[in-house]
């Protein structure tokens, strides 16, 4: 399926992985940025909410493995993507779209990698369908 | 706590295909600190539930609402607006807070969301083990407070079959003999003579197997 909508991406980041310095949004893509104090605070209702509204693509950064400030924060992200993951696939929405990134401070222009690597992953995806 | 484990949305979808306007009801005690059922998990339910729904094309209003606890009146009365504006409750109590939300508003069709498991403890973070099976005549103050009813696979009670394997269970190694634990823990206690006591072999019409059980505290009753 070629990609022919403005695909949505929602993107939770841990504020010690990234720093929103200017707009990741463009002509082809809407980027929603949620900060928070550690990858650790995401968890599965807010990453279904996010879908739910509209979003064709979730992802979450989250500091390098054994980088985490407060030790283990990235490691329950993950745990909460893969269950989260689960309950996509199960409802028909697709755990594909949900994704996580190991980003460290230092390299900004990976996040701009990372959105297109999902928006090349969108284009066999397509966008949300409990978003039509 | 009671311990209770979320069916498969497939399962819950096909429960309350036929109503349009659902509550999910949570319960915020026992299945909130197994991570069940609580504000956060019927909030998650929710969503996923109204997006399976629009994926369908079913149009399905879904709202929710947690109380404190869904098996006594005075906490099941905070949800009865909501219950009354809705076709249908799904549950996400255990199966007793199930039961009560029905008995006290008849005329609501209400569903479980959750299968519950047993009465257990946190033995660990999102590690539950069963450790009371609600026998009716608990004998744990004679086993070292480590209940052999519940946790030998053979529900022995004088002591351990022979089979277990460096303190694991034969039925199942990943268990730990329940025996063994008796006999560490009365022996760091000083009470192995505990053990000289003969148990008779249990009278099961307290437990479960005796019918349902009732119990009346005529001091609280008016």
């Amino acid at each position: 399926m070629g990609k022919t909508f403005k695909a949505k991406i929602t993107l939770f980041h841990c504020i010690n992985a990234f720093t929103e310095r200017q707009s990741l949004s463009s002509d082809h893509v809407d980027v929603k940025v949620v900060k928070m104090p550690c990858s650790g605070m995401v968890s599965e209702v807010f990453l279904l909410k996010a879908f739910e509204a509209g979003a064709d693509a979730v992802t979450i950064l989250v500091c390098p493995e054994g980088a985490c400030r407060y030790m283990e924060g990235n490691i329950r992200a993950r745990k909460r993507m893969e269950k989260t993951q689960s309950v996509l696939d199960e409802i028909g929405v697709k755990g594909k779209r949900l994704t996580m990134h190991h980003v460290n401070a230092t390299d900004p222009s990976a996040v701009e990698r990372i959105v297109s690597g999902i928006l090349g992953d969108l284009e066999e995806l397509g966008p949300n369908p409990a978003a039509l | 706590m009671i311990v209770g484990q979320q069916k498969p949305i497939e399962e819950i979808k096909k429960m309350v295909k036929p109503y349009k306007k659902l509550l999910i009801l949570g319960c915020g005690t026992c299945v909130k600190t197994c991570f069940a059922g609580g504000e956060d998990e019927t909030a998650a339910l929710a969503s996923a539930l109204r997006m399976t729904f629009k994926i369908d094309g079913q149009s399905v209003e879904i709202s929710q609402q947690t109380v404190e606890r869904q098996c006594e009146n005075e906490f099941i009365q905070e949800a009865a607006k909501k219950i009354g504006d809705n076709e249908a409750v799904l549950s996400m109590a255990c199966g007793a807070g199930v039961q009560a939300i029905a008995r006290r508003f008849p005329k609501s069709p209400v569903y479980p969301a959750l299968n519950t498991t047993f009465l257990g403890v946190q033995e660990s973070q999102g590690v539950f083990t069963e450790e009371c099976l609600g026998c009716g005549n608990c004998g744990l103050g004679v086993f070292g407070a480590i209940c052999p009813v519940t946790r030998c696979s053979k529900k022995l009670l004088n002591g351990p079959c022979g089979g277990s394997q460096k303190g694991k269970c034969e039925v199942n190694p990943e268990t730990e003999c329940a025996w063994q634990l008796i006999i560490d823990r009365l022996t760091a206690l000083g009470q192995l003579n505990n053990l000289r006591t003969y148990i008779p072999p249990k009278n099961w019409k307290t437990s479960h197997s005796g019918g349902p059980r009732k119990l009346v505290r005529e001091d609280h009753i008016l």
